[in-house]
């Protein structure tokens, strides 16, 4: 059965871009808008990879994806943060909250900045996943 | 105590008045004649001689006059005989400074004895008082002298230049300061120049004219000024003057300069590293932009492609419309950095405000009610139509009614009922106030410092980081202020205030 990858960006280009690339290469892709929809989904859908952006309304980027490496249930959902925003800022972001008292969460194991190709973005989710 | 010399032949009255005078508290040495007297005299000095006149052998005269050619500040008292006004005339005439008759009573000797004091206490605090002044007069110049090497001091190690001159601008003092400034060397300069050789002639022009002017403009105000070193250098400066002056007499000019050339090369640094910062941040902040745009073509063009491998219509046509997407963000993103970067003059036409504040927030209602995001609008009825630019108008309310919408939508507090007012209020000298303000997500100190100045962006694909400074600019070319309260997790308040003109035939 075909692996699902849920990805969560509220701009919709976004969106039709890279669930056409998870198409193209035999995953099953599932979308949100935002990182409260997302959290949603990944609790109901459990997915094998959630492609996430930063900037986004409602929650970030930034929480949804310090809510799934805290949340003892979720921590194995793999994560590829998918951002036009510079890794140092999310990391600067994370540390911050940190130092406002929350726990440490660990670096995300895939980063690309966008504008990224299908290519290097196909190749990536094919090294997460398989 | 007062040490007295008695003498007379009688050693009878010896004998009483040495007592009384003893007992009077006086220390009394006697002689029975003149020559025993000047002997005890000798031996050792008093203060005072009461010396009987007729006397066998040396008389009272004699000893008078003896005892004031050894010590003329000692008081002598003469004894004489009843109604012998001659001698006592006498005694007076050769210093003695009093005389008393005999049979002698103690109350007349005691005023001779109380004046003699008297001039001997007047004697010595003159004495002292000279001896004191003489003091002073050592302290006041060694004080002199102290303050006279202290300015010389001040004066030479002082790191401005210090140059004066007499009245006849010849120079006098050209300490080290201005030989580090002007490259001349003291000995080059002292009494040899005059400061016409040493400043421009507007320089010199300045000092002359304050030489030339009443007391009460004798000082030159700083200012800064250009000298010619040795080396023919321009050498930045800052220039003060002052005329010197004592009582009324003019004595010449003293003139200062401090050596700018350090402040003006850190200034220039400073210039060009704040010039580079902001390109820095600029060429980031468009980066950015491009980016995200990038990404969207990227988007676009791989779907194309599938859609011209496959002959697939329906991914052509979403392809494209991602791409004709990407255009028009790449044409906002234009006209907003054209718009940020051109100067433009507002452009004054007849409208009425609260007309435009209603159609911006007709604009964004519909997008921020999905949102579950209120709209209200809360106006002035007493503003009418006045002549204020439109386009700067529309431009800046959009770009904060939106602002204010996304603030609610990236709000993470979702158990909010969110709220955008935008407000108008009729001011006083001709303005109107526009304040929009909602309960969304407000902002951090950092964001708030950034948010007129920088090419910045919180809101992702949302924004190109150039809204606010665009309706920065628009606001000051229109004359007009724009200030800002913001808590983060309370919402923002941007309140904007307008100048407008009136309306011909409007009132």
């Amino acid at each position: 059965m075909a692996k699902k990858v849920l990805v969560v960006d509220d701009d919709p280009d976004v969106r039709v871009f890279n669930t056409t690339i998870l198409e193209e290469n035999g995953y099953l892709p599932l979308e949100a808008e935002n990182g409260e929809e997302g959290l949603r989904m990944i609790k109901a859908e459990k997915p094998d990879l959630v492609i996430l952006d930063v900037l986004m309304p409602r929650q970030s980027g930034i929480r949804l994806y310090r809510e799934l490496r805290t949340n003892a249930s979720l921590k194995d959902v793999k994560v590829l943060v998918l951002s036009g925003i510079a890794q140092k800022t999310f990391l600067r972001s994370q540390q911050a909250l940190t130092e406002f008292g929350e726990s440490q969460v660990p670096e995300p194991e895939f980063y690309i900045e966008k504008p990224v190709d299908a290519a290097v973005l196909a190749a990536t989710i094919k090294k997460a996943i398989g | 105590m007062t040490r007295l010399l008695l003498i007379d032949d009688e050693p009878d009255i010896l004998r009483v008045l040495s007592r009384s005078l003893q007992a009077d508290g006086y220390e009394v040495s006697t002689a029975l004649s003149g020559g025993a007297g000047l002997g005890e005299f000798a031996r050792g000095p008093c203060d005072i001689v009461i010396t009987d006149i007729k006397m066998p052998g040396m008389d009272g005269i004699e000893v008078l006059k003896r005892i004031k050619e050894l010590a003329p500040a000692t008081e002598v008292i003469i004894i004489t005989g009843h109604g012998d006004i001659d001698s006592a005339v006498e005694a007076l005439h050769f210093g003695a400074s009093d005389f008393i008759n005999k049979p002698v009573r103690d109350e007349a000797l005691a005023i001779a004895l109380k004046r003699a004091r008297d001039k001997i206490d007047i004697r010595r605090r003159l004495r002292e008082y000279t001896h004191d002044l003489e003091k002073k007069i050592q302290a006041a110049t060694t004080e002199l002298r102290r303050r006279s090497n202290f300015l010389a001091k001040l004066i030479r190690s002082s790191n401005d230049g210090i140059v004066a001159t007499d009245d006849h601008l010849r120079i006098v003092v050209f300490n080290p300061g201005a030989e580090r400034i002007f490259g001349h060397s003291q000995e080059e300069i002292l009494n040899r120049r005059r400061l016409p050789e040493l400043l421009s002639e507007e320089l010199t022009g300045a000092v002359q004219r304050a030489m030339a002017t009443p007391r009460a403009f004798r000082e030159m105000p700083w200012r800064e000024a250009v000298i010619r070193s040795k080396s023919g250098e321009s050498i930045p400066v800052m220039f003060s003057g002052s005329i010197l002056y004592e009582g009324d007499q003019q004595l010449g000019a003293v003139a200062f300069f401090q050596d700018l050339r350090e402040i003006k090369r850190l200034q220039r640094d400073l210039v060009r590293s704040e010039r580079l910062a902001a390109v820095g941040q600029t060429v980031a902040g468009l980066a950015h932009g491009i980016k995200n745009i990038l990404h969207g073509l990227k988007g676009g063009s791989y779907l194309v492609d599938i859609g011209i491998a496959r002959k697939d219509d329906q991914k052509l046509r979403k392809g494209w419309e991602m791409i004709k997407r990407a255009i028009a963000r790449t044409s906002n993103l234009v006209m907003d950095l054209l718009s940020y970067s051109k100067e433009r003059e507002p452009e004054f036409e007849k409208c009425v405000p609260n007309a435009i504040a209603a159609e911006v927030c007709d604009l964004v209602r519909e997008r921020a009610e999905q949102e579950q995001i209120e709209v209200l609008c809360d106006f002035d009825t007493a503003i009418g139509t006045v002549l204020m630019d439109p386009h700067t108008l529309h431009t800046v309310l959009l770009n904060l009614v939106t602002n204010a919408v996304d603030a609610c939508l990236f709000d993470e507090n979702t158990a909010k009922a969110w709220r955008v007012v935008v407000k108008t209020k009729a001011e006083p000298r001709q303005a109107i106030r526009f304040e929009v303000s909602d309960n969304g997500m407000g902002m951090t100190d950092e964001v708030k410092e950034k948010m007129f100045t920088s090419f910045y962006t919180t809101k992702g694909h949302r924004g190109t980081g150039l809204g606010l400074l665009v309706t920065h600019k628009l606001v000051e070319e229109h004359g007009g202020r724009i200030a800002v309260d913001t808590q983060p997790g309370r919402g923002t308040t941007v309140g904007v205030w307008l100048p407008y003109r009136e309306a011909p035939g409007e009132g």
